[in-house]
């Protein structure tokens, strides 16, 4: 490229103020601001936001991974041999029915989820129009972890499904052919040389699911019942917005930074090693 | 790839277990993906539904004509002009940085590349909690200009990204063409590579509209009490067990996003579909 004169490269420095301003006054200041805030109280240094982090929400912390565990377990242990399957046997149809979730936005998923999971919502219905429930039976599952893991679980299925049909896409058919020819069958070929060839890009599929599934707040918001264990972006929400209490909700921001970066560093560490 | 992934299904032809396999799986991706989306259609039009009735005991539109009126139809219109607002600032903010970046001339383009992954690579509600307190401070917050404003961080993120890849694929053999032809560098990019990147402005356009019009978390925080958004109102709606409501607005809010991919399903790149896990 020609060497740019020093007035247009001031020109697009200027060009690229309003979008670059909006990030760093939207989401960066934003971002030191609420990590400095959870080190203070009322103007003083202090790990007081910490204590009260421990003492009130460290259950919410412990409920919080179980959950976006639980919610990772059903997408990859559905995920991982669906998309194997996919791979080996194309269905369009199953292919387009995957990619509906992606259009959904959180905030339906956990409505449609709720009236979906509830004690008698519309899966009890269903149930119970094939004989397969009693009228007085109810389902347990809807305003738990269970019912939760599997919201996020429907949710992100989607995308992890496309990425790993894209990385079982780039594993070379010879390989596959070769395995074949040794007699392995559509599971063998999947854990034996899908898998084991893909596994970086199952392991960035984790990674973003988790620290997802971790921040998720609209999906569990539509389907908290108020009471019992919570995920911890809604006991920020409500510390926030009930209790206007910046600090503290500072601090479980922190904490679900802390969470999220855990993750990507378990991820950078076992690529790099 | 996809003619690869074609093949080896066909050089395996498999008897009647692989097809009950196929149609099973169908089903149960059938009634899994389309079941929790079922209930939504079902109460919307659900007007009288008790337990334990397959259906609901009386049916109409009672609902849906509250899209015509009132606090929906508010409530619809002021997140299209959200919407339309967040995606044309978007567009006209990124397209300098992206083209800027795109062809290395601007200076600490990398960098600032990586700035807008910031909204991507951290949890989004404390920060727009932190921001929320900064915007009662410049009176932002409540406010239609406040709104935007958080829905901007999140649609940079997706012009950027989008609009940098679309002009790295733009040859720069037509750009330079055009100047050693004399054309000033505004007008190459006015007359030459613009035009070029017209698909994927569209594409990035289609995306921020969508993402504008679902944001939820950051329009509760900045919006609250005066700004109802769709997704606001669905969620207040739901608060007050008005699930027909709820559902109405739930699905009104699914439209764009299932039109787009009934639509465009043979022409979306799989990197822009990729992106729409992140909504």
């Amino acid at each position: 490229m020609n060497a740019t004169r020093p007035v247009e490269q001031a020109l697009w420095w200027l060009a690229a103020v309003p979008a670059t301003m909006v990030i760093v006054v939207g989401f960066g200041f934003p971002l030191v601001q609420s990590v400095v805030a959870s080190f203070t109280r009322e103007g003083v240094l202090t790990l007081a936001n910490y204590e009260l982090v421990y003492r009130l929400y460290r259950q919410d912390v412990a409920y919080t991974i179980q959950v976006a565990a639980a919610g990772l377990a059903l997408t990859f242990g559905i995920g991982i041999p669906l998309s194997g399957y996919l791979r080996l046997h194309r269905s369009q149809t199953a292919e387009f029915l995957l990619k509906v979730p992606l259009f959904v936005p959180f905030v339906v998923v956990g409505h449609a989820m709720r009236i979906f999971l509830a004690p008698r919502g519309t899966l009890l219905v269903g149930l119970h129009a094939l004989g397969l429930a009693s009228q007085d039976a109810t389902l347990g599952i809807g305003e738990g972890a269970l019912g939760l893991a599997v919201a996020l679980a429907w949710k992100h299925l989607a995308l992890v499904v496309l990425l790993l049909m894209g990385a079982f896409r780039g594993v070379g058919e010879e390989y596959l052919e070769a395995a074949r020819g040794f007699g392995a069958g559509t599971f063998r070929q999947i854990w034996a040389v899908l898998v084991p060839m893909a596994a970086p890009s199952i392991g960035l599929a984790v990674v973003l699911s988790l620290t997802s599934m971790l921040a998720s707040f609209s999906i569990p918001l539509m389907m908290s019942k108020g009471s019992g264990p919570q995920m911890l972006m809604i006991d920020l929400y409500y510390r926030y917005g009930q209790h206007g209490d910046f600090g503290v909700a500072s601090a479980i921001g922190v904490v679900s930074y802390i969470l999220a970066a855990g993750a990507a560093y378990y991820y950078l560490k076992g690529v790099t090693r | 790839m996809a003619a690869s992934g074609r093949r080896s299904a066909q050089d395996r032809p498999r008897g009647l277990s692989s097809l009950v396999l196929r149609a099973a799986l169908v089903t149960v991706l059938l009634v899994a993906i389309v079941g929790p989306l079922a209930g939504l259609v079902l109460w919307s039009v659900a007007e009288r539904w008790h337990w334990p009735a397959a259906l609901p005991q009386q049916i109409g539109l009672k609902f849906w004509i509250r899209i015509t009126q009132g606090d929906l139809l508010k409530a619809l219109n002021r997140s299209v002009v959200i919407a339309t607002v967040t995606t044309v600032a978007a567009l006209a903010a990124a397209i300098p940085v992206s083209y800027g970046a795109a062809r290395a001339r601007l200076p600490l383009g990398p960098v600032v590349l990586m700035l807008f992954l910031l909204p991507q690579a951290f949890p989004q509600l404390p920060v727009f909690a932190s921001a929320t307190v900064l915007f009662y401070r410049w009176n932002l917050a409540g406010t239609f200009l406040g709104v935007v404003l958080i829905h901007l961080v999140g649609g940079l993120v997706y012009t950027v990204w989008t609009m940098t890849a679309v002009f790295r694929a733009i040859g720069e053999d037509v750009e330079e063409a055009a100047i050693n032809l004399g054309a000033s560098v505004t007008r190459t990019f006015f007359r030459i590579s613009l035009p070029l990147a017209l698909p994927g402005v569209v594409a990035s356009a289609i995306l921020v509209f969508i993402y504008s019009l679902d944001e939820f978390t950051g329009t509760l925080l900045v919006g609250a009490p005066y700004v109802t958004t769709l997704p606001v109102y669905m969620y207040t709606a739901s608060l007050g067990y008005e699930l027909q409501i709820a559902s109405v607005t739930a699905l009104v809010l699914m439209v764009p996003g299932i039109l787009l991919l009934v639509l465009l399903e043979r022409f979306l790149r799989a990197e822009y579909l990729a992106f729409f896990g992140r909504l």
